[in-house]
């Protein structure tokens, strides 16, 4: 089968897609679509003949969802974008995560304000779904630096994980109908009670299809020092559940740092995570130095990747949704920075490679293969 | 484009066909069209026409609550509204609603 490899890269600027042959040596890049405006969530739906979803975040006339049906060629805005109900008095803000659901043309979409949509046409009509969207928690619910957003969507059968920031990890064991904070073991850096039930600031969560049970967390952390009311908070930073998230707990240590926005799974090893600490008082590379982090062991320890980044005077972020792996036999992973550079890490990680190094600054990447 | 050919009263019992200036980043939400015409003796009339015929030029200028987008100005000929009545500014026959994104960089 004749395999090409898509990246979509959401940046400040648009949406970028580059192509390439499964080899990975060059990449051929389009774009920019939906241009000047900033692109936050993509996805590369392999369901059936492939799509490419994109959000379109624009600060003057409001968020739509972009469709290609051509591997990324064209785009083309869908009929409609999420919305709430006149009378909700919430408006779309940004649009944070697009997910497959179960039919070929049903998706799932995180937003901000954090909340849930759903279509079942393809992108062309959304409705929410009130059992996140108007939990009784909601209107308690916080923003970032980033803003008050839903950013991970994990489904697992009748099984949703959602990620809020900052409103914490939710839980669904019946399809999206009802949720539960599932926050236990989830520190919180930044109020008094290092352990609430909802509020923390959660960054991403990932996992492995093939073990759903495990999940892997990038929490808000940088509060091991903390002298304030409720104590330092080391570790919390990096967290596992082994229990479909009902508890977490701390897989930091080793690490040279416990804060960072992305997290990623290894497509073939459910035991292999990958990690981009940063400091957490300037977001950006411990050191100045730029690296990934990898645990073979399921976050037992830590191996450092650096090869090929620069040594010194690196000073970009990487945001939650930057980081991503293909599904290669031998998968690469991929780090877009806000300083407009895309990173290829081939091998797992083991060698680093610029593959564009002037893009605008970046907020997503997504690679998929067709 | 002509949307209706019917016309609005002002309170002065006088016709208020209006034109809607459309910048060339929406018209793709109107079918291509530059200006469009309808009767209405406010620019919240003339956007409630707006929202039953071309709801995603309307969701581009206002969101779900209704309210105009923060970084869209709504001229009625040179006068920004938002230094008025903002959606309820009154019109009368003849003026020009444009519709603009704000200025701003970065």
């Amino acid at each position: 089968m004749f395999e090409r490899l898509i990246l979509c890269i959401g940046t400040r600027k648009g949406l970028f897609v580059a192509e390439s042959s499964k080899s990975r040596r060059k990449f051929e890049l389009r774009g920019p679509f939906g241009p000047g405006v900033g692109v936050y969530s993509a996805l590369i739906d392999t369901r059936g003949k492939p799509r490419i979803y994109a959000s379109s975040c624009n600060p003057f006339f409001g968020m739509k969802v972009l469709l290609s049906t051509d591997l990324g060629k064209t785009f083309k805005e869908t009929k409609s974008a999420p919305a709430f109900s006149k009378d909700d008095g919430r408006a779309l803000a940004n649009i944070w995560s697009l997910v497959p659901g179960d039919g070929k043309k049903d998706l799932f979409c995180g937003v901000e304000p954090a909340a849930l949509f759903r279509s079942s046409d393809g992108g062309d009509s959304w409705e929410m779904v009130p059992g996140i969207s108007n939990h009784e928690h909601a209107r308690k619910w916080q923003p970032g630096a980033g803003g008050l957003c839903m950013h991970t969507i994990i489904r697992d059968g009748e099984r949703m994980h959602l990620g809020i920031s900052t409103g914490g990890h939710y839980l669904s064991e019946d399809g999206g109908k009802t949720f539960t904070a599932s926050n236990k073991g989830i520190g919180a850096g930044f109020q008094p009670d290092p352990y609430p039930e909802f509020g923390q600031c959660v960054h991403k969560i990932a996992r492995h299809d093939g073990a759903p049970g495990r999940l892997y967390m990038q929490n808000h952390g940088g509060w091991g020092q903390w002298e304030g009311p409720g104590g330092p908070r080391p570790d919390i930073g990096v967290l596992r559940s082994n229990d479909y998230g009902q508890t977490w707990y701390s897989i930091a240590k080793g690490l040279p740092s416990d804060f960072g926005f992305p997290i990623v799974v290894h497509p073939h090893d459910a035991d292999t995570v990958y990690v981009m600490p940063l400091e957490p008082s300037t977001r950006t590379c411990p050191g100045a130095a730029p690296a990934v982090w990898r645990s073979e062991d399921g976050g037992g320890s830590w191996k450092r990747l650096a090869r090929g980044f620069p040594k010194k005077e690196s000073f970009f972020t990487v945001q939650r949704d930057a980081m991503d792996i293909d599904q290669l036999k031998s998968p690469a992973l991929y780090v877009g920075t806000t300083t407009g550079q895309l990173w290829i890490g081939r091998e797992g990680g083991e060698e680093w490679n610029c593959v564009f190094d002037s893009l605008p600054p970046i907020h997503c990447v997504k690679a998929g293969v067709v | 484009m002509i949307m209706q050919n019917s016309t609005a009263s002002s309170a002065s019992g006088r016709a208020t066909t209006v034109t809607i200036f459309v910048p060339g980043l929406l018209r793709h939400c109107c079918d291509g069209a530059s200006e469009l015409t309808m009767p209405a003796t406010s620019v919240r009339a003339a956007f409630e026409q707006l929202e039953r015929r071309y709801p995603s030029l309307y969701r581009s200028v206002c969101d779900e609550t209704g309210a105009q987008r923060r970084h869209v100005n709504i001229f009625v000929n040179a006068f920004n509204t938002r230094d008025g009545n903002g959606l309820d500014t009154a019109l009368l026959a003849g003026d020009v609603i444009t519709i603009l994104p704000a200025v701003s960089g970065g």
